[in-house]
């Protein structure tokens, strides 16, 4: 079974990251908590879960993170754009290999994910939001890892 | 007073060349006076999940003349709304919005300007540099009956690249495309070029 790689502009992507990664450190106010933390003991993801565990975080980035996010700084607000509107990109890609049934979901990654969510759901809405943007940089070197074939996206 | 109403700048279009985006308008004219434009974009995301969200141009928030570099605004390859908005003084106009959102991947793409060189027996390319998201597809083969293609990926343009050693005698041709991942899309082949390096083709 061929496995689900998507294509993705990593360098852009880290570079809109780095940009903004100062300002929202700054604001996060809960340092010793963490919400992607789970992804730190997923280091050895099954290649059969990569397709699922990249699919269930863009989601969570696409679906609660950034919608809850409010920014005020056009600085700020245009590199969250930018991530927000590729992974949306990539989301379309991925739906290219779900269509095909190869993002299937083991029980371990559907753990993972609800770890994620209840850490987000442990803090106040814009902070948990907050907190999610300024950890993107272990989303996006978990990609980098797990889809080794990224380039361009 | 001149300004009671401002119109609205006309005509918006989008003219993409090569993974650079330019937005156009129609300038609004008052005698004797400086308009000028603001710019504001959002991507699918926004439109989709905060619509109210307007994100005003890297370069063009304001700026004088009617267009605007929205290169470094348009960074996924998804659909994009694009607006423009007239100020004069305290004085805003409406805003014009972009009649069909843009999305980059309908960025013209053209063949790439190339320099093929000789040196000593070394056949060289350098192709023009357009930017980190070019990739480049080179094709070199020997100018005689059934020869082979020879294909090389260039990661970068603006520096020389070796191609191949040459044999005397032998002409050498070249042509290229560029290609562009992150929209899926490479251009049409460049004009052939071929060389020569001149001497006795020797014995095989």
């Amino acid at each position: 079974l061929r496995k689900c790689l998507i294509s993705m502009d990593m360098r852009h992507l880290e570079k809109s990251f780095q940009e903004m990664k100062r300002a929202l450190q700054n604001k996060d106010t809960f340092q010793n908590v963490t919400i992607l933390s789970t992804l730190e003991t997923l280091q050895s993801t099954k290649p059969t879960d990569v397709c699922c565990m990249t699919n269930n975080l863009l989601a969570f980035y696409v679906d609660r993170v950034f919608k809850d996010h409010q920014e005020l700084d056009p600085q700020i607000l245009r590199k969250v754009s930018s991530i927000a509107n590729s992974f949306l990109y990539i989301q379309k890609t991925l739906q290219e290999c779900q269509v095909q049934s190869r993002c299937h979901c083991s029980q371990e990654a559907t753990n993972a994910t609800r770890i994620i969510h209840d850490n987000y759901n442990q803090l106040e809405i814009r902070s948990a939001a907050i907190k999610s943007l300024g950890e993107l940089d272990i989303f996006l070197a978990w990609i980098d890892k797990n889809h080794q074939k990224t380039s361009g996206a | 007073d001149t300004a009671a109403f401002l119109p609205a700048p006309q005509n918006l279009s989008v003219h993409s060349t090569n993974m650079k985006h330019l937005l156009t308008w129609s300038p609004v004219i008052l005698p004797g006076e400086t308009v000028y434009y603001f710019v504001e974009y959002q991507g699918e995301y926004e439109s989709l999940y905060m619509s109210h969200i307007w994100i005003p141009s890297s370069w063009c928030s304001p700026t004088e003349g009617p267009e605007c570099d929205v290169t470094d605004d348009i960074t996924a390859t998804v659909p994009y709304n694009l607006r423009v908005s007239a100020t004069l003084g305290s004085q805003s106009s409406a805003w014009s919005t972009l009649k069909h959102p843009f999305n980059r991947n309908s960025t013209i793409l053209t063949p790439p300007r190339m320099e093929v060189t000789k040196d000593g027996f070394h056949l060289v390319i350098e192709v023009e540099d357009l930017g980190p998201q070019f990739e480049f597809l080179v094709a070199y083969w020997r100018r005689e009956p059934g020869a082979k293609e020879h294909i090389k990926e260039v990661r970068s343009g603006g520096s020389p690249v070796l191609l191949e050693t040459m044999q005397p005698g032998v002409t050498y041709c070249v042509r290229a495309q560029t290609r562009v991942k992150a929209i899926r899309r490479y251009s049409a082949f460049s004009q052939v070029e071929c060389v020569e390096v001149q001497g006795e083709s020797l014995p095989l």
